[in-house]
């Protein structure tokens, strides 16, 4: 009883703090029983597994390994009894027991994954029961590419994601979906659950980077993820209604095993990236450019224009006298890569925890941009009771970013300086002073642009078993962003000198919060077996910016806002909040048959009060026919079983947080008299009180299929999704005073199948060799919308019925006539001139099929495995080319060398001249290129001591590796084909304008563990 | 054993309370109120709002896509004074007459000038409902309408010269639906509201005198515009005079640029500016100068306009519009109408230069020309810039010194592309064969919205 009125204290306490718990308890003496003891050792390298679980079996009668791997049960069952003994990632045994002489249990690795435990919506599932689809990476596969964000390094892991790294930027966003893009102006991106906590994926950067914005995703450290699981079909997002409809990625952290000893993980790599010259701007010396700037003008009988006349007349000479000034070398340089980690962990009986730190340093492989993330991670649970559990995550970073604008507009354009100059133009002058603001060598000396994020991730929860199968849990979890950034542009940038220095400070703080209730009731009656959760969350996210900024400076020493001349000053906030109730019922018989329904309405603060709730279910089915009867004779198959799925989900991400309201705002001040500016306000927004929730039905139908021993194992889906209402800014005419408003117009499909296969090819004691292949196919169409939309300047990318999103929308150019060498589009006129009516939607950013491939191969001590990604059928708009190839004095490509120069020149890059359509018709399909790669996304190779020697030294495991990442590419296309120029979604495939390429990485590393 | 069970009975009582507040008060968790704009349901109901609301009219009609910079630019590069030299190499193809509906300039000023109308169109519908008080009088009220009269008369003429008859819209949108089928007006229907409306803005104001707000004399300046476009001579002369002839508030600079040189600002050359500060920025200088004075110079003056200005024998002391910096060893011609990189030049819209002019080119239009009256105008211009006084004699002779004229004295301010459509040379001039080019397209997005919205001739297919 004084064990009641201790445990009784802790719980006020907890109530008080803010937790809702209920507690019974269970105790009971024990006297007399039987006592069995024996240990559990792996099968092969007979390690013991301290942790492992032993069950009197028809008993809850429940003991798990000490450190040494050794156990002690008691049971009041009179032998013989049946000992169940298992433990994750291996097969589970039975031994009978007739004696109490010691055991000895040997467990065998599980051979696939089919049986692992997966990470399900609000709890966890086998492999084997599930219905919905639903693919595990492990953390030991996460890789090691140089991007700074665990969502970069999946790309080719599993099938029905399609994740482009845009850049060769470290930290930037990257563009990831899961089975297709269901929305338009709504976000298409998955939903990110870190440890039950609802991720911020939303960029917080103000800062102008040339429509570039970094990844939040960067401020989780890679080396704490324990598993990924990716969440595709209804029967498995349903459960997250609202958030659902674009997939799912829960990321489960490590968490340490409970008896388990302290294990200490250290892995340390040092390394460099540098550029991949195969895919770097393919600029031409001084000379040639020369030669085609003076061609340009002599062709557009403009020749006084050239400045290539002799040096006496005031010209620069003849072309090829010119030098040539190569910027893009000077930019071009090694970066370091250095990543350290330490990972504790371990348990007692009663509590578990991990404990981790993590430093990365990251360099471009061009000047001034780098990142840095240091991390702390906590994770700690501990059992109050037999029936009562509380828990901690934490994760805790602070990643800092030197910037630079790449991509689009005119000023401090780093990469774009670099090559867009004509080679031949001086980037000093006779004195050696600096020609130009917008010059390369300036810009790299002057560049003081730079954010750091603190980021907190972290839950605190409480669960209790309330009757025998009957669980509750509650958490309250945060994700805190603060995200600090500064701009100092000096007198010698552009943008300083026109107000003699300026600085930006703009501070973002992103408040989420979640609390959480869940009900689990599991129950097995004989054959059946019943899982049911039901419960609630409430949600609130808060963003808040402050921004000041100062003109005018005494000079570079002042640098703070405070020092400035002229102080500017504004702030922004918003808020929206999500009430939900969920629940899901599954149902299993003889291990055979399973369903499942679930649901969920989410509660919307950002929606009209006529559609606030939406409702969201899905039933998902499934079919083990290996545990017929009829199959029981087949030997070589070891797993079959059929899925189907139908649910619906949501989305309401990516509107803003008043999206359905009429709004006037403030911010349009003039004055009354000169010189004294007063407020001002104005319409800002129409109203929508209809608006509602986008919704998107998923079919899903698939198989799980294993043979010879689980040895080769497939898994396929079907999917079909159809997303109608969707949440778009409808145009409204201009004569009303608004250019859209917020409606439920339109509806997109998806469709595609998937395919993973992995294989042991050869299994034997020194050599084995596996092999992980998974390819996708994804088609989108646009299936309504009232009008079509057009993407980016220029209207290159249109959104227009019945074609795929990321359409392209070009004149095109037929061929370049031999005769003029001028270009000849489709739907010319008799006068040649084509008109808006004539442009054409051809191809689109989206592949046909893509996917990765994955080689592994042991042999004794040394590990080799070669991951190689690819996408097939997908067309980018070369920007670049464009850019540089309009005009050759604003840079030159080595395209332009293959020009029409003479009657009779068969090509497709037309006469240059000012004139005529030949480089004034911005949409020009002439840079439309084939985009389709194939990239040795990873190679690494490895050596692990010999047991031997590594226990010598009291060492579990000693590894040395190296890993290099995008050794080679594959490609029809100028460039790189994994460059966008602008994070906008709708606007992919508009291929790397002012934007580095991907870029080689080289790393060494040592992982020890204690 | 009985405590326990009363332990398990306290809190299943506490569970089922704080579930039930969850669930009650869930629904008023989802209330959430923006914090940084209002309701549209309630806007304009007191002074306050209504001064307010009249500053956020200029607002728009200051923004980059209008007279702050997007307006003047397609004007300018339409006719033969400015070129465009920057990355949106399309635009060039106003400058050649052969501009496409889905040139996107086009359709950024066309929904600003309707955006700076709805505004006026709300001032307009709600102000004259708001109460008099002691401190809001009768006066004050008028004279807040007035202004909304005078802006929406003012965007309708941007409208109608640059596209031809338009949609017109009178009242404030209040929701989605309300424009539907609403066909275009004829050019003389444009011109008519606009009349009506200035003629309103007229009898609301009173005679004060504010460079950056419309007053009763600033819509007489716009009237004598009106009247020149409309070719009522006799009206133009009469509303230019009354301009003129208040010499006690708008007086010529002595020098040319004493009206834009030295960060002046708010002269008495001026009679309708629009004034920008660190806030509300103009864009301008960073679009016209050099990037090492803090711009991108993708607006330049043409060469033929360069060769005009820089040629103080032509231009006189129009030549402080150029600018000579050196770009890889060459000198090139920059505009200097506008430098404050800071962002604080005014946009010019009405200088008292403009009004001489009016009256200078209906004297010498009148039905019975007045050439000595004509060229006293002009002179008082050419005499201002240095220049001696026009050689011209015949009416023919003087009307195209007054467009040359025309052309220096506002050689960046987008004046030359409208005069010379107005005078019908802009054919002849600027060597356009299809007269249907002496209209821009009507946006191609716009005419995708709006079924009832017709494109211009020569621009359909």
């Amino acid at each position: 009883m004084t064990n009641y009125y201790k445990q009784r204290g802790i719980y006020l306490f907890l109530t008080k703090l803010f937790f809702l718990l209920i507690f019974f308890s269970h105790s009971y003496a024990q006297n007399g029983g039987t006592e069995i003891s024996g240990k559990v050792l792996n099968d092969k390298t007979k390690a013991f597994l301290p942790g492992a679980t032993i069950q009197i079996k028809g008993s809850t009668n429940t003991v798990i390994t000490n450190d040494n791997g050794e156990f002690k049960i008691v049971t009041y069952k009179d032998l013989p009894v049946v000992l169940r003994v298992s433990y994750s990632g291996y097969d589970a045994r039975e031994i009978p027991i007739d004696n109490i002489k010691p055991v000895v249990v040997e467990l065998e690795e599980t051979a696939t994954q089919l049986s692992d435990i997966v990470v399900v919506g609000y709890g966890t599932q086998r492999k084997r029961d599930l219905t919905g689809s639903i693919a595990k990476i492990n953390a030991q596969e996460v890789a090691k590419i140089p991007v700074a964000s665990f969502d970069g390094q999946l790309q080719g892991k599993a099938s029905g994601l399609q994740v482009i790294t845009n850049s060769g930027v470290p930290g930037e966003g990257i563009f990831v979906r899961l089975r297709g893009t269901t929305s338009i102006n709504s976000s298409s991106d998955p939903l990110y659950i870190v440890d039950g906590v609802f991720l911020n994926n939303t960029s917080l950067q103000t800062t102008v980077l040339g429509g570039r914005t970094t990844s939040p995703l960067a401020d989780i450290n890679p080396a704490d993820i324990e598993s990924i699981e990716l969440l595709k079909d209804a029967a498995a997002t349903a459960i997250y209604g609202s958030r659902g409809a674009n997939g799912v990625v829960i990321v489960t952290t490590k968490k340490g095993n409970y008896g388990s000893k302290t294990k200490v993980d250290v892995n340390v790599s040092n390394g460099w990236v540098e550029a991949d010259r195969s895919v770097l701007p393919n600029l031409i010396s001084g000379p040639e450019v020369a030669t085609l700037v003076h061609e340009y003008w002599v062709n557009s009988g403009q020749p006084e224009r050239s400045p290539f006349r002799p040096v006496s007349e005031g010209g620069l000479g003849a072309p090829e006298e010119q030098k040539t000034y190569d910027r893009l070398a000077f930019l071009l340089r090694k970066g370091y890569i250095q990543d350290y980690n330490i990972g504790i962990q371990g348990g007692g009986s009663k509590s578990r925890y991990y404990l981790g730190a993590g430093y990365v340093d990251q360099d471009a492989f061009f000047k001034v941009i780098g990142f840095n993330r240091a991390s702390l991670k906590f994770n700690y649970d501990h059992e109050l009771s037999r029936n009562v559990k509380i828990g901690v995550t934490n994760s805790l970073s602070r990643s800092y970013r030197n910037q630079a604008r790449l991509g689009d507009g005119p000023q401090g354009r780093l990469w774009g300086s670099a090559i867009n100059n004509a080679t031949y133009s001086p980037t000093h002058d006779a004195s050696g002073a600096l020609i130009g603001l917008e010059n390369t060598y300036s810009l790299v000396d002057n560049y003081d642009v730079n954010t750091v994020s603190l980021r907190y991730v972290g839950s605190v929860f409480a669960e209790a078993n309330i009757i025998k199968d009957l669980k509750f849990r509650s958490s309250i979890s945060a994700d805190y962003n603060l995200y600090d950034e500064y701009q100092y542009w000096n007198t010698g940038t552009s943008i300083g000198s026109a107000v003699g220095g300026k600085a930006i400070s703009s501070i973002t703080q992103n408040s989420a919060w979640i609390n959480e209730q869940v009900l689990t009731y599991k129950k097995v009656f004989g054959e059946h077996s019943i899982t049911a959760l039901a419960g609630n969350t409430l949600q609130s996210n808060e963003l808040k910016n402050t921004y000041a900024e100062g003109n005018g400076f005494a000079n570079s020493n002042y640098k703070l806002i405070s020092s400035a001349a002229s102080t500017l000053a504004s702030d922004s906030w918003t808020k929206h909040t999500i009430s939900s109730y969920f629940g899901r019922v599954g149902y299993a018989y003889s291990d055979k048959y399973f369903a499942e329904v679930s649901f969920r309405s989410d509660g919307s603060s950002k929606f009209g009060k006529n559609n606030r709730r939406g409702y969201f279910p899905a039933l998902g089915l499934g079919w083990r026919l290996i545990s017929e009867n009829f199959l029981a004779d087949v030997r070589w198959l070891s797993e079959l079983k059929l899925r189907g799925s139908y649910g619906l989900t949501g989305n309401q991400s990516g509107i803003n947080d008043f999206a359905a309201r009429g709004l006037w705002s403030g911010g349009s001040p003039y004055a009354d008299t000169y010189g004294t500016p007063l407020a001002g306000i104005g319409p800002l927004q129409l109203g929508n009180d209809e608006l509602r929730w986008e919704k998107t039905a998923q079919t899903n139908v698939g198989f799980d299929a294993a043979f010879l021993s689980n040895r080769l194992s497939v898994t396929f889906d079907y999917y079909y999704k159809y997303t109608s209402d969707l949440l778009l800014q409808k145009p409204v005419p201009a004569s009303s005073g608004f250019a859209q408003y917020w409606a439920n117009v339109g509806e997109v499909s998806n469709r595609g199948f998937e395919v993973a296969i992995n294989s042991d090819n050869i299994r034997t004691k020194n050599f084995n060799w596996s092999t992980n292949l998974n390819i996708s196919s994804n088609k989108n169409r646009i299936e309504k919308l009232p009008t079509p939309i057009t993407q980016y300047t220029r209207d290159w990318v249109i959104l227009q019925e019945g074609y795929s999103l990321n359409s392209f929308w070009l004149y095109e150019q037929l061929y370049v006539d031999p005769k003029t060498g001028d270009p000849v589009f489709a739907g010319q006129d008799e006068n040649g001139v084509v008109t808006v009516e004539d442009r054409k939607i051809l191809n689109s950013f989206y592949p046909k099929f893509y996917g990765g491939i994955n080689n592994t191969i042991r042999f004794r001590q040394f590990d080799l495995s070669a991951l190689f990604t690819f996408q097939y059928g997908n067309y980018n708009l070369n920007l670049q080319r464009f850019f540089i190839e309009r005009n050759p004095a604003t840079g030159a490509n080595a395209t332009l060398l293959n020009r029409w120069q003479k009657p009779g020149d068969i090509t497709d890059v037309p006469r240059l001249v000012s004139t005529g359509y030949n480089y004034t018709l911005d949409q020009n399909s002439r840079y439309l290129e084939d985009a389709s790669f194939i990239r040795l996304k990873q190679l690494s190779v490895g050596y692990s001591l010999p047991a031997g020697i590594s226990q010598k030294a009291r060492l579990t495991n000693v590894r040395f590796y190296f890993v290099a990442a995008n050794l080679f590419i594959l490609t029809k296309y100028t460039g790189d084909p994994e460059t966008n120029v602008t994070s906008n979604p709708n606007a992919q495939g508009l291929g790397g304008f002012g934007t580095p390429p991907q870029p080689r990485s080289f790393q060494f590393g040592l992982n020890v563990t204690l | 054993m009985k405590k326990i069970i009363s332990f398990r009975f306290q809190y299943a009582i506490l569970v089922a309370a704080l579930l039930l507040t969850g669930l009650t008060s869930c629904e008023k968790f989802l209330e959430v109120e923006p914090r940084t704009s209002t309701s549209d349901q309630v806007t304009i109901v007191d002074e306050n709002s209504a001064q307010t609301a009249v500053r956020g009219i200029y607002n728009q009609l200051q923004s980059g896509s209008y007279y702050g910079f997007t307006f003047p630019l397609i004007g300018n590069i339409s006719a033969d004074n400015v070129q465009y030299t920057g990355s949106q190499a399309v635009n060039r193809t106003l400058t050649t007459h052969t501009a496409r509906a889905d040139l996107g300039p086009l359709a950024t000023v066309w929904q600003a000038i309707y955006n700076t109308i709805n505004r006026a169109n709300n001032v307009i519908a709600k102000v004259p409902e708001v109460p008099v008080t002691t401190s809001f009088t009768e006066e004050a009220r008028s004279r807040l309408v007035g202004e909304a009269y005078f802006l929406r008369a003012l965007a309708y003429f941007d409208l109608v010269r640059t596209w031809g008859g338009v949609q017109l819209i009178l009242e404030p949108t209040a929701s989605a639906g309300d424009i539907t089928g609403v066909p275009r007006s004829s050019v003389q229907e444009t011109y008519a509201q606009i009349f009506a409306d200035l003629q309103t803005a007229e009898s609301l104001l009173s005679e004060t005198t504010n460079r950056i707000r419309a007053t009763r004399k600033t819509v007489f300046a716009l009237r004598a515009r009106y009247h020149l476009y409309q070719k009522e001579w006799p009206q133009a002369i009469e509303y230019a005079t009354r301009v003129i002839d208040d010499n006690q508030n708008y007086t010529l600079g002595n020098a040319y640029n004493s009206f834009f040189a030295d960060n002046a600002a708010n002269t008495n050359e001026s009679i309708f500016e629009l004034y920008y500060n660190l806030n509300v920025t103009n864009t301008q200088a960073y679009n016209w100068q050099h990037s090492s004075r803090g711009g991108i110079g993708w607006v330049r003056p043409s060469d033929e306009a360069a060769a005009l200005l820089s040629d103080e024998t032509i231009a006189g002391d129009r030549s402080s519009l150029l600018i000579s910096i050196p770009v890889s060893g060459v000198s090139v011609w920059y505009g200097n109408l506008y430098y404050r990189t800071n962002g604080t030049d005014p946009a010019y819209l009405i200088r008292l230069a403009e009004l001489y002019l009016i009256r200078a080119e209906a004297k010498a239009s009148l039905s019975s020309p007045d050439i000595p009256g004509a060229l006293q105008d002009l002179n008082i211009i050419r005499n201002r810039a240095n220049l001696p006084n026009a050689t011209a004699t015949t009416q023919a002779e003087v009307l195209l010194a007054i467009e040359d004229e025309n052309r220096l004295e506002f050689a960046f301010e987008n004046h030359r592309w409208f005069d010379l459509v107005r005078t019908g040379r802009a054919q002849e001039v600027l060597n356009i064969p299809d007269v249907g080019k002496l209209l821009l397209p009507i946006p191609y997005s716009q005419i995708l919205v709006d079924p009832a919205l017709k494109q211009n001739p020569g621009y359909e297919d």
